[in-house]
Parts: structure tokens; C-alpha cells; sequence
């Protein structure tokens, strides 16, 4: 990923926290998408059990992944389509570029895809010279802003429309407004020419389907149906996991992720590309490419205990409902994918170490797990996540946490195995706490190592009694 | 260049195939048994109840169609026959403006069912254009498909058919073929589609099961770019606030060809 910064994760969630512009967008996200959502699940004929169901057929692709692209590559090559492999980010911008250069594109098009942003396409294109325009408004929103998108499925979500009013003025020269269907429309002129004009479009891949060979992209905005139709080339990038085997997985998987993305039946726009365009047609692209990529992911494959993430559709339903993200926002997470999904994969994708506060600011309330639509144990994974950095994993080049910490569980464990010293500590600690300061009857500060846990809170004091002297008083 | 993506692309399947077997799942298959498969019966009945649907099966299924249709803004009008249906379109494309400049011009597919429409004549006395996407076999081929991309652009309205409508999702859907250009759907401000009362399926596992099982539909397979289209174009990104036409068409409107009563 380009520019990671997990590392300044608590400092910018503290930001985000104070920033009330930012929280009623969020909280605007967090009470409608998210609630809406959940009530679609529920009027699905199959009920719950699509889910379950879906997740099975993702677990089908990841466990068959091998013949499943190899049977995908080898039906696009034969309707004239090219198919690269990538191991990594470096290999696939340069095909990337090495297309462009070939085609002397100057400009390009670009549907959303988090994957192009996960490679870093933008800045690569911008430098070798290429004008890389994004399409999606949200993410053009966020473009015109020199930001990052906040949201995979709603990247601008972070602003308000009076911020993006003042900024198509500045911008695009045209009077403030803060209407949303003018500055829609503003947006739509703006890129039409683009659209019309582009030498090359790029775009992701939501679910490839590996029997009939071809890839699909999903949209509402028409932008990414524009953008591969229209220019000579069409350069798809897809995560290699984004794929299923039999066609009919995608009627469930598909109106599963229309609903966890966006509470609808069916994204407005479902396309499927399995190469360039015949020769008898009139227009659809001459060239078509698709990009394979690996980057990091065959390593989570190959861990029994993280290969569920891979079975991400990149919905977004565990954002619009996650109380961590509802508060901090995406950008905090300093990374390309955001929310719970963001917090178990970017470590896995990045460095678990330098990430891990990623996982460990994640509430493990459930929510997410119960609005995704393949029902993947995110909570499972985050704790597992914790554990390794605890324990340490040479796998995953983790080294296990401090000697102090260690050694002060190893005391409480010893301490919670024995009755006597257990109730000796508690008698001796209700006597300390007397000298913490307090405020309503609560701990204001903690003496270190423990001062970490009253930084943003007060913590209650231990009671008088404890509940077995209670009951023992009861019964007497 | 191509030789040279095979050996990337066996040194990445090999690295792949050791992922899965250092976390062997339980739902790996031989490369012959990867693939859904029904019995000939179960395909032969399901194909039978599909294509047996009487004229009142197909009527409720309309319904369900604009029942759908209705909270995502797509405008099903159901027709008589193709000359109502013709003369509703010409009455549309009167009525509604252009979106960029002030001309009106239409583009449309070489399609049977919309070449029985006679547009162009019917539109010819307002000097309205009708501009017919069909690449003739004289022409220069990228001159010819330059002109009629140029002449999409400049139109207003795009009309074109369809292969199916599934009425639960209300979908329309177009799989690529000569002469039925993509852009006409997807440039224009307004899309018309025109389709006949039997081109509507129940859902979206009706159509895929017809995609796999369908002798016609298995023959001509899924072509290079199929799409579904559900609804004019539409956006929720400035504060999740739903607008339409965000790139492409603003409207949609279906007719459906119900046959005389
Ligand atoms: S983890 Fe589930 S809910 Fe979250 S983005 Fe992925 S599929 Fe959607």
C-alpha cells in the first residue's frame, strides 16, 4: 500500500473524535446505511441462511483458487484478452505502465477500485505522465481534494456538502452551492469529456466468475460502464481471491452485496467482461487487460486461521455499523482498507506489528460480523490478531510484547489460581485505591503501568465487599 | 510478452496451490467436478416451466416487474403494440429537452424489433435524426465506428432492445452484439428500451440458470460484455442524498410490447 500510516492511529482517531463535522457524517452513515442494511437481510427470502450459504461458496473458491484463475485466464485469452499475473504492486504497476507507455496514453479514466489504490496506480500514472482522472464522484471528491477516500464504498463520506460546495468552486469554477443534484451535475460535465476523450480506462473486479470466464464490475453511477466502454483499452486489476466458481453463486453473492453496500436489490450497473470487443462491434475497448494480484494475500491463504478474511466482497457493511469506525472515521486507520475489514487485513497485509493498534482499538462488540454478508468472524480474527502479538510469531515476523506485560500476566494468572492470594490482593488493593484520586465515586488516574486504562476514562473503584462475602452474609 | 506471463503465471499458481495445501480447507475438488451440475430432468423440468408460462403468467410477472421498478425510478409503460409503442416513444422524445446544447437527435440499435418501430420516418417530419448503429459491410470499419461513436455523443435519447428483463431485480439485460452498439444505452441523457411481454424472468437464478442450461443461451454463452442494467444512473456520495444521472442516463424507460387483448 502507498502510504501507510497505522502507526499515528491514536492520535488521529483523537482528532476525528473532536471534529464534529466528521462525526455527523459519520453518525449520518452510522443511522441510516447501517440500520437499512440489516432490515434487507431480513426480507431476503432464504433469511440468514443466504449468508451462511454465501460464505460456503467463498470458501469453495479460496480452497479451488488455483483452477478457478487458471480457468478464468485461459477463457479470457481465448476471446483475445490478456491476462497478467502479479506477485506484488511493483509487478502490476509496471504492466500497468508499460500498457500506457505502449498505447501513449495521456489520459485515464479510472472506475472506483480499492485495489488500484491498495497498488498506489494514481501516483504511478501522474508520474510516468499520465492524467489519471477518477470517476466515481465520491472518490473524484476526494481527488480534487488531494485526500484519500475514507470509505470503500462511500470515499467522500467524510465531508460535508457544504465542504465539497466550497470546493467545486474553487475547483471547477462554478458558484457555491450546497445543493447535492447540482453538484452532481457539476461533477457529471466536468468528467463527460474525460469520459469521451480518455485513451485507456481502468477499473477493479467485484467477483470474477471462473466457469463462463469473465470478470464482473458492479456500480450505481454508470461511471465505470463509461470508462470501459468507451476508451481503446480497459485494464481491469482484480485482488486474485475476487473470484467464484459456478455462475449461479453470484444470484446470492450479489444480491447479498448489493444489500451490505448500498440497501439495495441489485447495483444499478452489473457488467460482464470476458475480453476486448469483437471486431463486428462498434464500439467496447480493442485491447483488454486483466491484472491478477497477489501482493500479500497467497501468505493469508496459507494460514488457517486468517484465510476467512479472503473471503471479503468489500461491501462495507461492517464500516456502516462498527461503533470504532462510527467515531474515528477512515482516515484514522491510515490505510487503504478501513472499519473491521481494514483492521484484521491490513495487518496481514502490511506488518502486524507496526499495525496492531488496527486491531487492538476494535470494541469485539460482533456487530460487524452480524451485518456481513458472508458472515465472516471478523471478531475470530481480531482476537487472533492479539494473541500473536502477545505471543509472537516468527511467520508473521512478530516478535512476542514486552517482558513487563508478560511478566505482569504471568503474576495475574498465578494470582487468580489461588483463593487466598487472590482475596489477600483485593483486601490490600480496596485499602489502596483510598489514596487514587477520585471524582463521583470513581478513578480518576491509575499509577503507572496502568495509567494507559484512565487516560480517556474513570474507572470504578472497587466495591466494599466482594460478592462472595456478600452471599455469605445473606445466607447466615 | 505472452510467453513470458505463462511462466509468471504458473510460478504464481504454484505459490498459490501450496497456500492451500499448508491450509487445507475440506472443499477441494478435482478439476472435473468444480462446476455445478443438475440432472438432465431437473434441467429439462425447470426449462419447461420457465418457457410454458401462459400469457397470465407472463402478465404477473409485468406486474412484479413495475412493482420493483417503481423505488428505483425506472419507468416501465406497459404497450398495445409496436405502434403505440412507437408512437409513445415519439411523443417522449417531443416532449423531453436535451441535456447539452439544444439539438435533438436520437440514436438507436439495428435491431428487429426497433427497426418495426419506424422512428426515423416518424420522427423525420419534426427533423429529428434517428441515427441507426449499423456498421455497413462497404464502410471503412474504424471510420465507420468513429462516425456512429460521434453521432451517439450528439444524441439525446438512445433507444435499444434488450435480451431479458428480470422482473424481481428489474433488470434489463444486453449482451454485447454487431451493430448494437453499448454506448447507446449508457451516453444519451435518456434510455429507452423497448422488449415484448415474454422477454421478462422471474429473478436473477431464472437467468443464470437459462445462461448454463439453455441450449440457445449456452450457445451464444454470456458474449465479451454483458451488462444488467437496473435503473437510470444514480448516486448517493455527497451525504448518502440519492441523485440521478450521475454519468450515465438520467432517465429510463422501459416499454413493454404486451400484444393486443
Ligand atoms: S468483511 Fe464482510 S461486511 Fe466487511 S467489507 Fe468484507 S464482506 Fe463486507
Amino acid at each position: 500500500m502507498t502510504t501507510i500510516s497505522t502507526e499515528h492511529y491514536k492520535n488521529k482517531a483523537k482528532e476525528a473524535i473532536k471534529d464534529d463535522v466528521l462525526q455527523s457524517a459519520l453518525a449520518g452513515l452510522q443511522n441510516r446505511l447501517g440500520p437499512a442494511t440489516a432490515a434487507m437481510y431480513k426480507n431476503l427470502p432464504e433469511g440468514d441462511e443466504l449468508r451462511y450459504k454465501a460464505h460456503e461458496v467463498r470458501m469453495f473458491a479460496l480452497d479451488n483458487l488455483d483452477m478457478l484463475l487458471e480457468q478464468l485466464a485461459q477463457k479470457i485469452r481465448q476471446r483475445g484478452g490478456n491476462v497478467f499475473f502479479a506477485r506484488d504492486q511493483k509487478e502490476a504497476v509496471n504492466y500497468c505502465l508499460e500498457i500506457t507507455r505502449r498505447r501513449k496514453a495521456k489520459l485515464a479514466v479510472k472506475g472506483k477500485s480499492m485495489v488500484s489504490e491498495e497498488i498506489g496506480l494514481n501516483d504511478a500514472l501522474i508520474k510516468d505522465g499520465v492524467k489519471a482522472v477518477e470517476t466515481d464522484l465520491g472518490e473524484y471528491i476526494v481527488q480534487l481534494a488531494g485526500e484519500h477516500p475514507s470509505h470503500i464504498i462511500a470515499p467522500a463520506i467524510h465531508k460535508t456538502r457544504n465542504q465539497i460546495g466550497s470546493l467545486f468552486e474553487e475547483k471547477l469554477g462554478i458558484s457555491y452551492t450546497n445543493d447535492p443534484p447540482t453538484l452532481t451535475k457539476a461533477a457529471r460535465k466536468h468528467l463527460r469529456d474525460a469520459f469521451l476523450t480518455a485513451d485507456i480506462g481502468f477499473s477493479g473486479c467485484n467477483l470474477a466468475c471462473a466457469e463462463t470466464g469473465h470478470i464482473t464490475t458492479l456500480s450505481n453511477e454508470g461511471n465505470i460502464r463509461l470508462a470501459t466502454t468507451l476508451p481503446k483499452v480497459h485494464v481491469a486489476i482484480m485482488g486474485m481471491e475476487r473470484i467464484v466458481a459456478s455462475l449461479e453463486d453470484h444470484d446470492a453473492l450479489f444480491r447479498l452485496l448489493s444489500r451490505g453496500a448500498a440497501a439495495q436489490n441489485l447495483a444499478g450497473y452489473v457488467s460482464y467482461i470476458g475480453g476486448p470487443a469483437l471486431d463486428s462491434e462498434i464500439d467496447g475497448p480493442e485491447e483488454f487487460h486483466l491484472v491478477i494480484l497477489d501482493n500479500g494475500r497467497s501468505k493469508i491463504l496459507a494460514d488457517e486461521e486468517f484465510k476467512e478474511i479472503l473471503c471479503c466482497i468489500r461491501c462495507a457493511a461492517c464500516l456502516n455499523v462498527c461503533p470504532v469506525y462510527g467515531k474515528i472515521g477512515g482516515h484514522s486507520y491510515g490505510c487503504t482498507y478501513t472499519g473491521p475489514i481494514g483492521a484484521v487485513l491490513t495487518p496481514l497485509m502490511t506488518d502486524i506489528g507496526q499495525s496492531k493498534d488496527l486491531f487492538q482499538g476494535e470494541s469485539l462488540c460482533g456487530a460487524c460480523q452480524d451485518n456481513c454478508p458472508v458472515n465472516i468472524n471478523l471478531p475470530r480474527m481480531l482476537l487472533a490478531l492479539r494473541a500473536k502479538t502477545a505471543e509472537g510469531d516468527p511467520r508473521w515476523n512478530i516478535k512476542p510484547s514486552s517482558p513487563v506485560e508478560k511478566f505482569i500476566f504471568s503474576i495475574w494468572s498465578k494470582l487468580i489460581s489461588n483463593r487466598k492470594a487472590y482475596d489477600f490482593f483485593f483486601r490490600l488493593a480496596r485499602f489502596g485505591q483510598k489514596i487514587l484520586p477520585t471524582k463521583n465515586g470513581e478513578i480518576r488516574k491509575l499509577p503507572p503501568p496502568f495509567s494507559g486504562w484512565t487516560l480517556d476514562r474513570d474507572m470504578q473503584q472497587i466495591a466494599s465487599k466482594s460478592f462472595i462475602q456478600k452471599w455469605k452474609e445473606t445466607q447466615k | 510478452m505472452i510467453e513470458e506471463n505463462l511462466n509468471n503465471q504458473d510460478r504464481f499458481l504454484k505459490t498459490v496451490k501450496e497456500a492451500i495445501k499448508a491450509s487445507p480447507g475440506g472443499y477441494r475438488k478435482n478439476r472435473e467436478e468444480l462446476f455445478s451440475r443438475l440432472s438432465q430432468s431437473t434441467i429439462d423440468s425447470r426449462l419447461k416451466k420457465i418457457q410454458n408460462r401462459t400469457r397470465a403468467d407472463q402478465l404477473k410477472l409485468l406486474d412484479l416487474l413495475m412493482e420493483q421498478a417503481e423505488p428505483i425510478n425506472l419507468r416501465v409503460m406497459p404497450v398495445k403494440n409496436l405502434q403505440s409503442a412507437s408512437e409513445s416513444i415519439k411523443e417522449l422524445i417531443l416532449d423531453k429537452n436535451p441535456e447539452w446544447g439544444t439539438v435533438k437527435k436520437v440514436a438507436a440499435w439495428k435491431h428487429p424489433l426497433i427497426d418495426k418501430l419506424s422512428l426515423g420516418d416518424a420522427l423525420a417530419k419534426y427533423d429529428i435524426p434517428v441515427y441507426q448503429s449499423e456498421l455497413k459491410s462497404t464502410d471503412d470499419l474504424p471510420a465507420g465506428k468513429q462516425m456512429i461513436r460521434e453521432q451517439i455523443f450528439e444524441s439525446f435519447v438512445g433507444i435499444t432492445a434488450a435480451d431479458f428483463c428480470i422482473a424481481q431485480t428489474a433488470s434489463l439485460v444486453m449482451k454485447s452484439h454487431p451493430n448494437q452498439a453499448r454506448a447507446v444505452s449508457l451516453v444519451p441523457s435518456i434510455h429507452v428500451a423497448v422488449i415484448e411481454l415474454n422477454q421478462i424472468i422471474e429473478n436473477l437464478g431464472e437467468f443464470y440458470f437459462l445462461q448454463k442450461w439453455d441450449p440457445i443461451q449456452k450457445k451464444e454463452g454470456l458474449t465479451n460484455c454483458m451488462t444488467l442494467i437496473s435503473g437510470p444512473s444514480k448516486t448517493g456520495d455527497i451525504e448518502l442524498i440519492m441523485v440521478h444521472g450521475a454519468h450515465g442516463p438520467c432517465e429510463l424507460h422501459l416499454f413493454v410490447i404486451t400484444g393486443e387483448t
